[in-house]
């Protein structure tokens, strides 16, 4: 897999941002992050088949998507993306401060690849990441 | 094949039990239509209709018309009457019914001996039945006599204001009409025993009035006779039969002639010998009818002498009988008048308890008007949700438990006996306290219901000491059950077990409060239903509301625990700027987590006290929220344009202004325009008044428009526009539902948006009340 490949964050809490960079970098994960706080802009993208610049002209490896979003919410995305023809062979973990069932049974049947729970302590949150980066990066393969 | 064949069942039916084989234990099967002999007192004759040839005569012909009945078998009736005559019965018989009884033809002089004779005819069996009757020579009836007497008598009836009187009455007319010296009044039970109600005797004659007796001193075959006739007469009880001659004529192939409607029919031995024991030489007896029903009959007894009336004068009282019976139905409720007003007005209490009250026993039980207020029973039973509430004189709790399941059986909601150790023998044991059971349960679904319990009857009879010393007329070493006072034994000895009657009101009034309860079941069960409903339908909100809350405050918070967090980690790293910025976004976390709490407990403020319902100006309401947004935010540049005519209503003026509050604020809120408007007005053209709120913003995507309303929901980020939490509409729609209102909204992007608002619930309009 191309190394420069990004992971795409769909996150609109500037905090919650800086947090989960932070220990992306704590742990060494080393592809390029990016982020959209809207996801309609992100729908936009993958529906026009162009990527950005600054994706360095590639689709995402990994989407962290959150649910509580203005507008259109994760969930609402998740439900956006399954009605494209051709949806991008990219998988998609649920990152959200909420834990409850409904929102994780929703997520999955609409195709998520993965629930993670924030936890309060940054402790906590920094082994889920790094179980998450070792399952989506080292053990299983992703698509080029 | 032979008739026989035909018919192999014949051979093994029972035979007909008739004068010749009749005994007390075969009486009410004894076939007294078939009985084949008439009294003597008139002449039947058994004709062919289209040829007028006769077929089986009386044996007594010669007496009255001169030829025997050798003479006139196989005859045509031609040998008795006259071409004119004949001319005259052949019209009468095609123009009169003749089906439902003997109808009274002519008055035929006899050829052979020039005699007058009623002649009275029915049609049986494909059968003309002739009977012949002497006229009354001796006493001058006068019609117009009879009419003014009828008249008067009808009048008499009229006044009278209970059924005993009404019957009282009618005893004493016929037996001034008649001469009879005792004319009594029988009424019949359902189960066919009876009891004498009213009775007119001379002064010498010992009284029969409230005698009982068992429904086998008039047995069913007896009833159905008179009902049939309208008057059976027995001139002479020591007569002789006459029999009908050839006994079994070639034509009726073995069958005997139906005598069902005969004048002259020959009555049951059982029937003439209870009249010798009674001491009677004479009766005459007319049925009372009601409702097409055997209501009861007058019977009328001569003791001293046999007595013979003739048709003159039995016309007006079979005609008097007749009145008597159409007025039986009003007269019989009159009697019951006050009774069935008394249980009307407990069926208005209890229903008006049973609306008071939480529980059935506080309002049929405790009350003081319970279940044995009117209706005449000794006790009662409720049973709810299996539980009983014993009332009054009940059998034991145990005992009502097994009638209770044996009620449950029992296919009628509402269900009366009045021989309960009879049709449920375990009540044997309690049948002083219970003969009589009425009952009704509430549904099937369960046994649930009501019941009331009557003593046994012969106690109260016995009590009462009706029955005096009835006459007896028993022969030393002869052993006769037929007498009133065996007969009075014998109903003491069927009523075993048996209570007074249930009156139709008493049943009707049963059914009545059964409706009153099931329809107060039925309301308290959609009631709960509707409360169950209500009450999913908020544990769902609130478990929704717990799940948005807690995850919405635990964003801020766990920003402010991972920043603090990254403070200690990054201790040894000195940056002071750094440091400082991580501090700023934990207090503005801190803020914002602090905003929320407000906001949500604004919002649940707004369910939770009564509304305060006062006529309010919207104007000025409207002119406040706008001045406090002004002191908030004293340069914000925005023009308002308020419709001077906005109406006063009748509304909480606390949470109005906060719908105000929000949606003015929202207005300004999410406006990029240099030259910002906001309108406010009302459409008071509908009912209810429309209130809106317009702006020209940034207005609203369409696909959006259904999320706003969700508490927490942006649809900006939580710094873009000022910066909102996702309460604001959220609270304006509690604050308006709350009202009973509702709230829409009309928008397209970049123009602005619409917000409308009622405060009052929609009028259902009468096409959806049909629909």
């Amino acid at each position: 897999m191309k190394k420069n490949r990004p992971l795409l964050i769909i996150e609109d809490s500037d905090e919650d941002f800086e947090v989960t960079c932070w220990a992306l970098n704590k742990i060494g994960f080393t592809h390029p992050i990016v982020r959209a706080t809207h996801c309609e802009e992100v729908l936009l993208l993958l529906l026009s088949g162009t990527t950005p610049a600054d994706w360095n002209n590639l689709l995402p490896c990994l989407v962290l998507l959150d649910l509580n979003l203005p507008r259109m919410n994760g969930l609402q995305f998740l439900r956006d993306l399954r009605v494209i023809k051709s949806p991008p062979a990219i998988p998609i973990v649920v990152v959200s401060t909420s834990n409850n069932p409904s929102d994780v049974s929703t997520s999955y049947s609409l195709g998520a690849a993965g629930y993670l729970c924030k936890p309060l302590s940054l402790d906590s949150y920094v082994e889920k990441l790094r179980y998450l980066t070792h399952y989506w990066f080292d053990a299983v393969t992703l698509p080029e | 094949m032979s008739e026989a064949n035909i018919n192999p069942t014949q051979s093994e039916a029972p035979p007909h039990i008739t004068a010749k084989n009749v005994d007390l234990n075969n009486c009410d099967r004894e076939q007294i239509h078939l009985v084949n002999a008439i009294q003597p007192h008139g002449v039947l004759l058994v004709l062919n209709e289209s040829t007028l040839s006769i077929i089986q005569v009386s044996a007594n012909t010669e007496s009255f018309l001169g030829l025997s009945p050798a003479a006139m078998i196989g005859q045509t009736i031609d040998c008795l009457l006259d071409n004119e005559n004949v001319a005259a019965l052949r019209s009468q018989l095609a123009t009169k019914n003749l089906a439902d009884g003997f109808s009274h033809l002519l008055t035929v002089s006899c050829v052979h001996t020039n005699e007058r004779f009623h002649l009275f005819g029915n049609r049986i069996d494909e059968l003309l039945l002739l009977e012949f009757e002497r006229p009354n020579d001796t006493e001058q009836f006068s019609d117009n006599n009879h009419f003014l007497r009828l008249n008067a008598t009808i009048q008499q009836l009229r006044g009278s204001t209970s059924l005993l009187q009404f019957i009282g009455i009618v005893v004493d007319q016929i037996r001034d009409w008649t001469g009879f010296e005792r004319v009594m009044v029988y009424r019949f039970d359902t189960d066919g025993c009876g009891e004498v109600v009213a009775e007119s005797k001379s002064p010498d004659l010992e009284t029969y009035l409230d005698l009982h007796y068992p429904a086998s001193d008039i047995p069913a075959p007896a009833r159905r006779l008179f009902m049939l006739s309208p008057l059976r007469h027995l001139p002479d009880v020591d007569y002789l039969p006459v029999p009908l001659i050839p006994e079994n004529p070639p034509l009726l192939n073995g069958r005997s002639v139906d005598l069902s409607y005969s004048f002259l029919r020959s009555v049951s031995v059982m029937y003439s010998g209870y009249l010798r024991n009674m001491g009677a030489k004479a009766t005459l007896v007319l049925p009372l009818m009601k409702d097409g029903e055997l209501w009861g009959l007058i019977s009328c007894l001569h003791h001293s002498t046999p007595k013979y009336m003739p048709y003159e004068s039995r016309i007006p009282v079979e005609f008097l009988a007749k009145i008597v019976s159409q007025m039986m139905n009003d007269k019989e409720k009159m009697d019951h008048y006050s009774y069935r007003y008394q249980l009307d007005q407990s069926l208005h209490q209890l229903a008006a308890a049973l609306e008071r009250f939480e529980t059935f026993e506080q309002a049929l039980v405790l009350g003081k008007t319970n279940l044995l207020t009117t209706l005449d029973a000794q006790g009662a039973v409720l049973i709810i949700n299996g539980k009983l509430n014993l009332l009054g004189k009940t059998p034991t709790e145990q005992q009502v438990g097994l009638l209770v399941v044996w009620l449950a059986q029992q296919d009628e909601l509402v269900f009366s006996t009045r021989r309960l150790p009879h049709d449920f023998p375990l009540a044997q044991t309690f049948k002083v306290i219970a003969s009589g059971v009425l009952s009704m349960r509430f549904s099937r679904a369960n046994s649930d219901g009501i019941i009331w319990f009557r003593p046994e009857e012969q106690q109260e009879v016995s009590w009462a000491g009706n029955p005096n010393k009835p006459v007896e007329f028993i022969e030393e070493g002869q052993e006769i059950r037929l007498t009133p006072r065996t007969s009075f034994a014998l109903w003491k000895e069927y009523s075993q077990g048996q209570s007074r009657l249930w009156l139709t009101c008493e049943l009707e009034y049963a059914k009545q409060l059964r409706q009153v309860i099931s329809y107060i079941i039925v309301n308290r069960i959609s009631l709960l239903t509707q409360i169950n409903a209500e009450l999913e339908r908020s544990n769902a909100e609130l478990e929704a509301f717990a799940y948005v809350v807690s995850h919405d405050l635990k964003e801020p918070l766990r920003g402010i625990h991972n920043f603090a967090e990254l403070i200690k980690i990054e201790n040894d790293v000195p940056s002071p700027e750094k440091r400082l910025q991580r501090i700023e976004t934990i207090l503005s976390l801190a803020n914002r987590m602090d905003n929320l709490l407000e906001s949500l407990l604004k919002y649940s403020r707004i369910g939770l006290s009564e509304l305060d319902l006062q006529s309010t100006y919207i104007g000025n309401l409207v002119s406040q929220s706008i001045d406090v947004l002004k002191k908030a935010n004293p340069e914000m540049g925005v023009t308002f344009n308020i419709q001077p005519t906005l109406p006063i209503m009748n509304c909480d003026r606390m949470r109005v202004e906060i719908i105000f509050h929000n949606l003015i604020l929202n207005a300004i809120k999410y406006n990029d325009k240099v030259k910002k408007t906001v309108e406010i007005g009302c459409n008071t053209s509908v009912n209810p008044a429309e209130f809106y709120v317009r702006d020209n913003g940034i207005g609203i995507p369409a696909d959006y428009h259904e999320h706003i309303f969700q508490l927490f929901r942006r649809l900006h980020g939580s710094d873009e526009f000022g910066g909102g939490n996702g309460t604001g509409l959220t609270t304006a729609q509690k604050a308006i539902k709350r009202h009973g209102g509702r709230i829409w909204m009309e928008s397209s992007e970049n123009v602005g948006s619409t917000f409308y608002f009622t405060l009052a619930p929609d009028l259902i309009s009468n096409k959806e009340v049909m629909q």
